[in-house]
Order: structure tokens, then C-alpha cells, then sequence
């Protein structure tokens, strides 16, 4: 990867301060980020009983990530990623139900991973040549479908009930934390550095303007395609991973479409097109999801205060909440930004 | 033997149900190029109004607060939130959506998940075409007709209803001409939560009334006015009645659980073959 | 079809939109390296012309050729690639990036693979040199003037590596100055051996740059020929009506 300088004058609309993955990132928000990443590794350590939660925060941190890599850089809003995952999902259930229930997780893992990437295909490759609200629709529908089919076959798939022959990766909070710690921080950096290099900008132009990259002489369809599968590996990751850590594979966690509305959710939060913002958001998302508005609202009637809190942020932060953050800690450096 | 009047009457019944529900979407995604997807939820909404006001008055008088409270409804998020953010297409999609999921929500705690089914205004139905009818189902296909030809006399004939003809074509043209947007913009979301109240009610006699139900009408909406064509009115009443027929085919010949698939599947041909669908139009803005 | 000579070739263009026809029958040939002017009052057909010629719309009838390869109908991107950019009439820069992002989404190869690339760094930075851009790389565009816009456009086209370049109206919004360093520029891009096409709906700032002119005129062809030829002609004179071309 060349470390090339952004900008032949020291100041740069990115800022002073220490280069990473071809931008500047000034102290303070070098610092912060530091501070968050070490609590964040030593979750264990200083909130033990959060470690269960954190570690189903890693994967939604994934979701988030794989979800922005594609549609918050294009703007081609997906409700289908929940298929993507879910598809990883119950291949894995699927083949411990239906085939062997000790069947190996190196090779039910990878198989998932390529399910989730045709899946991915299947709905992309038709109505990525469609504008955006077209796209969004033959997404949105098919979860629906893919929901319902879950019903109709329901002899493979158990239906509602679900399939519980997934074997469960621990039930070690801590080395379950540190489990899907492991593949969210590698995935979040690659993610980040495919969004920083020249493909992740032809994906933010074509979000911005894609007539014009045609102009430019690049296949808008291909790379749009390819974004696709840049998202759905590690949706197929983060889908067989889940699988495995609730051992139990259902439509309601899975697949419905709510679920995909809380990756788009948390992604617009953190900040559309940043990687990081929706990675981050993933982890707040949760915790207010599962900690704070549960205890205080209950399972149930903690939803309406969710969704209201998501409503207000949207609106008056449409940008992201944590991008601003980001953005707000740049210009306490003094530079131009 | 299949009778085929049964599929035409049977057709028929699911087409008008469909019409119903893809008007209003098709007003507010035609008329203001906005994509509504708390649509559904104005629709479960006319449900659940048309359940509590039965509690209170008669059924008729029911079914006419229904469709009022959800006409009002319609206005209140639009005055109260989508004008704000409707030049942000991407917001818009993801704002109506968590309304929606609000609704539901709140939808749950009062009512919780388990479906009910609605009394309809009458009972009853008669053997007609080698199946057995309902008369609410015959009532709900004269209404949707009655209407649907009061929205087109509303259309063409009064000046409002040009004037939110016009801005359809050309915000900045009307615009120019004098018209008073914002009156515009409140006039159409009220018609279009007006039907989707009016769907909902027959929704939840003839099939069921759930906080989740708003979901499936949602899709269907968008496909109907996809396949019909966006701003297109006549469009999506011909989309609606062919996809009722076709479905209806479906059913009778492959079997009941295939009845959503087949929506999308002319979808995707449609949205293959011909992208800006039946009768779809160019935005002029 | 075409010789090494003339490496852009239009041949029997038609264009209808519904019953209005907008470029009726339209044939003409640019030559290897000239400076060709393409004029023609407004609603005369121009823009719609090139863009059948770039693949944004497609002809109703009639064939466009690139280096003897049929382009017609195809998609932009694959017309681009092929040598011959554009340079649009408004300017279309990608506003949330900085200008040298600008200038790298046209210079970066069609690949989903490639990540990052020096020679890329090196094409980037060069051509905003020599646009008069390297002081703004860090700003976003709409802190550009004017001109910095429209030299931003031009290094964009130039980026993609053309071997024709068309360039609709860019003297619009110039002071005289502009024009005459504008000319110069055009006139360097000829001596790198880069065909030229440049679109207005007067003569008065190509009567010293252009080989040629062809006039355009209700979608049909007016006239081909020298400056002069053309200036003298009566009938481009009663097109334009003051009779001042």
C-alpha cells in the first residue's frame, strides 16, 4: 500500500497529525480513538458481566461495517442485508439439522461464507443496473421472501422454532468476547482500508454522482457488483458467527426485516461512509438496546424509545452522530477541516 | 375442474383489496417523488382505528373515522416531519421506516402480537360464480371503485386537484403558476392516508389485524407502483388487478403458500424487461 | 470504415424525442489532430449530438465510430476508455471531495482490484500542475472560482488520457483574458497530438483557434469549411439572423 501524502501543503483539509490509511488524523481524535480501542479490548477486565453483550456487539459491528462498505458509500440503500447474514446463517443450521449435526465448522464456515455471497448476488446482480429506490425495493422484498420461505419449508428449517443443533463457540463470556473481537477488528480494518483506497472513493463518487464516474471512463456496474461481494463476505462471516454463538438459528434474530433496518439504523448513526462511525454505533446501539433502555423500559417497551432516539438523530444529524463527533475533534486541532 | 369465473370473481375481490392499498403510496411517491414507507403503518393504522372506534359507534360511523383519523395522521407526519427532510431521499427512506417501527411498537404494547380479526359492517356472503363471496368483499370492491372515480373527478375537475396534478410534473412550474405548495403537498398526503385508512379497514375484516401487519402491504404497495409505473394512477389500478388475477391463478393452480412469490417474480421481469414500468413517466423538475 | 485520419466519424445520426426530432440525418468526420469547431445557435442540436456520441442517450438512427470500432449506442464508460473525453458545458465535480480526489476518480484504472497505485499519484499531481490546481488539492470544489471549476473539468478529461477531447462551450463565462489563455491551452493539447472538438454557439471566440467549423442548425448540417468560408456563408448568416456570426 503506498503512504502517499494527501496534499503537497502541509495543511490539508484533513488535518495535521499522524497518517493512517492515507489520512491525517489529528491528536485528539488519535487520542480518543486509542482510549476507545483499549477499553474496548479490555472489556473482560474492567465489566465482566458486559462481556456477552460486547461480544454480540462485535458482530453487529461487523453487520454495520459490511453494510457501509457497500450501500452507505453508494447510497444504495440495502434492507437486504439480513438476508446476506441470515443466508450464512442457515446454511450453517441448516447442514448440522438436515445432514450431519457434528458436521466441522471448517467446512460448514466457508460454506456458509459463499452462500452468503451468492445470496448477496442474486439480489444485487438484477437491480444493480436500477436506480435507488428500485434497488432498495427488490431488497426490501427480498427478505420477505427469503422470510417467508423459512415458513413454507419449514420441515428443513423448523419454522419459527428454529434450528438449535448449532454447536456454540463457548460459553466462556470472556473467550467469547475476545472470539469475535478478533475477526471484528480485522474485518473493521480491511473494510477501512478498502474505503480509503481508490476503490472505496469510486464507490463514495458513484454515491455522489454516478453519471459522472461513467464519464470517468469506469464500469459503474462493476464496481457496484464488487462492492457487493467486498460486503458480503464478511456479512457471511459475521451471519455463520452468529450462528454459532447463540447455537441457535431462528427468523427472528436472523433473518426479519427489522434486523436489517437496525444495521441500516446503526450504520446512518454512526455516520454513512465512514467504516468506523457505523463500527462504533454498533457498540452504543447495543448497549442502549440491551442494557440501559431494557432496564429502565423493559424488553418490550424499550423499542418505541430505540426507535424514537434513532428517529431524532437521523433528522438532526443526518450526517451521523459519531461522524460529527469525529469531525468536532478535528477542528479542536485549529485547522481547516 | 377449476371454474374459471371463480378465478375472475376471486381475482377480482383480491384486485380491488390491491388497488386500496397501492393508491395512496402511488399518490405520495407520484405526486411529490417521496417514498412513504411508513405507508404500511398508515395502513395497519386504519385497521386498529376502524377496531377501537367499533368498540364505541357503529360500524359505519367506524369505518369513516378510520379513514379520517388516518388522513390526519398522514398530514401530522407530514407537516410535522417529512417536509423537513423530503429533498434527503436516503433520510426519508430510513425516517418513515423507523416510524413505522415506532407504530408498531407502540402498536404491540397496547394491543400485544397475537392477530385478531375485525367485525365487518355485514356478515354474511352469497354463491356466486362456483365460490362462495362475502358481501363485504362486494362492498369493498363497489367502494374502492366509487373511490377511485371521486379521486379522478377530484383530479381533473377541481382546481386543487389539477393544481396537485401539475405539481407532480413540475414543482418549480407550479410553483410559477401561483400554486400554493405547501396546500398542495398537505391535500395529497390526506388523500393518500385516506386510502390506505380505507385499505386498512378491509385488511383487517378480511385477512387479520396485527402490529406487524404492515409490512406485507408495504412490499405489495411498492411493487404495484413499480410495475405500474411511477406517477402513474392508471397504472397502478391495472398493476393491481393484474397482479391480483395472476396471484389468483397461482393460487388455484400451484398452491396457497406460494401466493407473496409471485409478486416478486413479475417484478423482476418487469423491472428486467422494462424498468420505468408500465405506464411510468419521465420527472420533468 | 474509418483511416488512421479521421478517428471520429458520424455517420446518418438521428435523434427523436417523441414526435420532436432533434438531429435529423446528420454525417461528419473529425480529422486526425485539428481543432474542429462545432457551431450552431441554441436548440440548434449540439448538446444532443455528443451526447449520442458519449453514449448518454441513444440515436434513434445512424452510427457513431471511434478509431474504426462502431461506438454507438455503448455505455459511457467503455467510450471513455477508448480515447475520446468530454468536457461538459456545467461543471460536474464531485462537490463532498476534495479537488485532487476529483481528479483521481477519473484517473484510476477500471478495477475493482486496484487499491492504490503511485503512477496514479504522479498522473493526479502533474495535472493539476499544469491546470494551475496544485495550491487547491485539499479544497473542495465549490471553493474554487469560476474558472478553477472549469480548469478542474479539463484536467478531469485530460486524466482519462483521450486521444479526442470534446470540449461544449468552455468559453462560457469568460473574460477575455481567460479566452486568449484558454486558446493557448487548446492549442498546446493539438501539439501533444490530441484531436479537438470544441463546441459554441458563435464563431467569435474560434475564428483564431479552429481549422474548421461545421455549422449545426435545426439538427441538420449548415455548412463544413474554413473560418472564413463559413463567416461569408449566407446561409449561416440568416441562421444566426444579426447576421454577425
Amino acid at each position: 500500500m503506498s503512504k502517499s501524502v494527501t496534499s503537497v501543503t502541509e495543511e490539508s483539509a484533513y488535518g495535521y497529525g499522524i497518517p493512517l490509511f492515507d489520512t491525517r488524523v489529528n491528536l485528539y481524535q488519535g487520542g480518543v480513538l486509542a482510549v476507545l480501542l483499549v477499553s474496548l479490548v479490555t472489556v473482560p477486565v474492567w465489566a465482566p458481566p458486559w462481556a456477552y453483550l460486547f461480544a454480540l456487539a462485535n458482530i453487529w459491528a461487523i453487520f454495520a461495517a459490511s453494510w457501509d462498505i457497500i450501500s452507505g458509500h453508494t447510497n444504495y440503500i440495502s434492507f437486504g442485508h439480513s438476508f446476506i447474514s441470515g443466508a450464512a446463517a442457515y446454511t450453517t443450521a441448516l447442514l448440522t439439522f438436515n445432514v450431519n449435526p457434528d458436521m466441522a465448522i471448517y467446512i460448514t464456515f466457508p460454506l456458509s461464507v459463499i452462500v452468503a455471497v451468492v445470496a448477496a448476488l442474486v439480489f444485487a446482480l438484477p437491480s444493480l443496473r436500477l436506480s435507488g429506490p428500485y434497488f432498495s425495493l427488490l431488497t426490501f422484498v427480498s427478505v420477505l421472501v427469503a422470510t417467508k420461505a423459512v415458513f413454507i419449508f419449514s420441515t428443513y428449517t423448523n419454522g419459527e422454532m428454529g434450528i438449535s443443533t448449532v454447536s456454540v463457540l463457548t460459553f466462556d463470556t470472556t473467550m467469547l468476547f475476545y472470539y469475535t473481537l478478533v475477526p471484528a477488528v480485522i474485518i473493521t480494518g480491511a473494510l477501512l482500508y478498502i474505503s480509503r483506497s481508490n476503490v472505496g472513493k469510486v464507490l463514495k463518487a458513484i454515491g455522489q454522482n454516478e453519471a459522472a464516474v461513467e464519464a470517468a471512463g469506469l464500469d459503474t456496474t462493476r464496481f457496484k457488483l464488487w462492492g457487493f461481494v467486498y460486503s458480503a463476505i464478511p456479512m457471511g462471516i459475521g451471519g455463520a458467527l452468529l450462528a454459532h454463538f447463540y447455537g441457535n438459528v431462528e427468523p427472528i434474530a436472523f433473518l426479519i426485516v427489522d434486523r436489517s433496518i437496525e444495521i441500516i439504523a446503526i450504520a446512518a448513526v454512526g455516520g454513512m461512509g465512514t467504516i468506523l462511525g457505523p463500527a462504533g454505533a454498533a457498540y452504543l446501539f447495543l448497549f442502549l438496546r440491551d442494557e440501559v433502555f431494557k432496564a429502565f423500559l423493559g424488553p418490550n417497551a424499550r423499542w418505541v424509545a430505540i426507535w424514537s432516539v434513532v428517529l431524532v438523530l437521523l433528522v438532526l444529524s443526518p450526517q451521523g452522530v459519531l461522524k460529527r463527533l469525529w469531525t468536532f475533534l478535528g477542528n479542536l486541532g485549529g485547522d481547516s477541516s | 375442474m377449476v371454474n374459471p369465473a371463480t378465478i375472475l370473481v376471486t381475482g377480482a375481490m383480491v384486485g380491488s383489496l390491491y388497488v386500496l392499498i397501492a393508491i395512496g403510496f402511488s399518490l405520495i411517491y407520484g405526486v411529490r417523488g417521496v417514498i412513504n414507507l411508513a405507508h404500511g403503518a398508515f395502513i395497519m393504522l386504519g385497521a386498529f382505528a376502524y377496531l377501537v372506534a367499533g368498540g364505541q359507534v357503529s360500524g359505519v360511523a367506524a369505518f369513516v373515522i378510520a379513514i379520517l383519523f388516518v388522513g390526519l395522521f398522514a398530514v401530522g407526519l407530514y407537516l410535522g416531519l417529512v417536509r423537513y427532510i423530503e429533498h434527503n431521499v436516503v433520510i426519508t427512506f430510513l425516517a418513515t421506516v423507523v416510524v413505522a417501527l415506532i407504530i408498531q411498537q407502540l402498536l404491540t404494547l397496547e394491543y400485544s402480537l397475537a392477530p385478531r380479526s375485525l367485525e365487518p359492517i355485514v356478515s354474511g356472503g352469497i354463491a356466486f360464480a362456483g365460490t362462495r363471496v362475502r358481501y363485504y368483499q362486494l362492498i369493498a370492491f363497489a367502494l374502492s371503485w366509487v373511490a377511485l372515480g371521486l379521486l379522478f373527478l377530484f383530479v381533473r375537475r377541481t382546481t386543487l386537484g389539477r393544481n396537485i396534478l401539475a405539481t407532480s410534473m413540475t414543482e418549480k412550474g407550479a410553483k410559477l403558476a401561483g400554486t400554493n405548495v405547501l396546500y398542495v403537498n398537505v391535500a395529497t398526503w390526506f388523500v393518500a392516508g385516506a386510502f390506505a385508512g380505507f385499505a386498512g379497514v378491509f385488511i383487517g375484516t378480511l385477512q387479520s389485524t396485527s402490529p406487524t401487519m404492515w409490512i406485507n402491504p408495504l412490499g405489495l404497495a411498492f411493487i404495484i407502483v413499480t410495475i405500474g409505473g411511477v406517477g402513474s394512477i392508471k397504472g397502478s389500478i391495472i398493476a393491481a388487478y393484474l397482479i391480483g388475477f395472476l396471484e389468483t391463478m397461482t393460487v388455484t393452480f400451484v398452491g396457497p403458500a406460494w401466493r407473496g412469490m409471485f409478486a416478486l417474480l413479475l417484478l423482476v421481469v418487469i423491472i428486467l424487461a422494462k424498468p420505468e414500468g408500465l405506464f411510468g413517466r419521465e420527472f420533468i423538475e | 470504415m474509418t483511416s488512421a485520419d479521421t478517428p471520429l466519424e458520424v455517420e446518418n445520426l438521428r435523434k427523436e424525442f417523441g414526435g420532436l426530432v432533434a438531429v435529423d440525418d446528420l454525417s461528419f468526420e473529425v480529422n486526425s489532430n485539428e481543432i474542429l469547431g462545432f457551431i450552431g445557435p441554441n436548440g440548434a442540436g449540439k448538446s444532443t449530438v455528443f451526447n449520442c456520441i458519449m453514449g448518454v442517450l441513444s440515436p434513434t438512427d445512424g452510427s457513431v465510430y471511434l478509431h474504426s470500432d462502431e461506438i454507438t449506442g455503448q455505455d459511457t464508460h467503455e467510450t471513455v476508455n477508448q480515447g475520446l473525453a468530454r468536457v461538459s458545458q456545467e461543471s460536474n465535480p464531485f462537490e463532498e471531495m476534495t479537488v485532487e480526489d476529483n481528479i483521481r476518480i477519473f484517473a484510476v484504472s477500471n478495477s475493482p482490484f486496484a487499491f492504490s497505485s503511485n503512477d496514479d499519484e504522479e498522473v493526479i499531481r502533474s495535472l493539476a500542475r499544469r491546470m494551475g490546481l496544485e495550491d487547491e488539492l485539499g479544497t473542495l470544489p465549490d471553493s474554487l472560482p469560476h474558472a478553477g471549476r472549469r480548469r478542474l473539468e479539463i484536467a478531469k478529461a485530460l486524466a482519462t488520457e483521450p486521444d479526442i477531447l470534446l470540449l461544449d462551450e468552455p468559453f462560457a463565462g469568460m473574460n477575455q483574458a481567460e479566452i486568449r489563455d484558454l486558446s493557448e491551452e487548446i492549442r498546446g493539447f493539438r501539439d501533444e497530438g490530441i484531436t479537438l472538438v470544441v463546441v459554441d454557439h458563435n464563431m467569435r471566440g474560434l475564428m483564431q483557434l479552429v481549422d474548421r467549423v461545421i455549422v449545426l442548425n435545426e439538427g441538420r448540417k449548415l455548412a463544413d469549411g474554413t473560418p472564413e468560408e463559413v463567416a461569408d456563408d449566407e446561409r449561416v448568416q440568416s441562421a444566426y439572423l444579426a447576421g454577425e456570426v
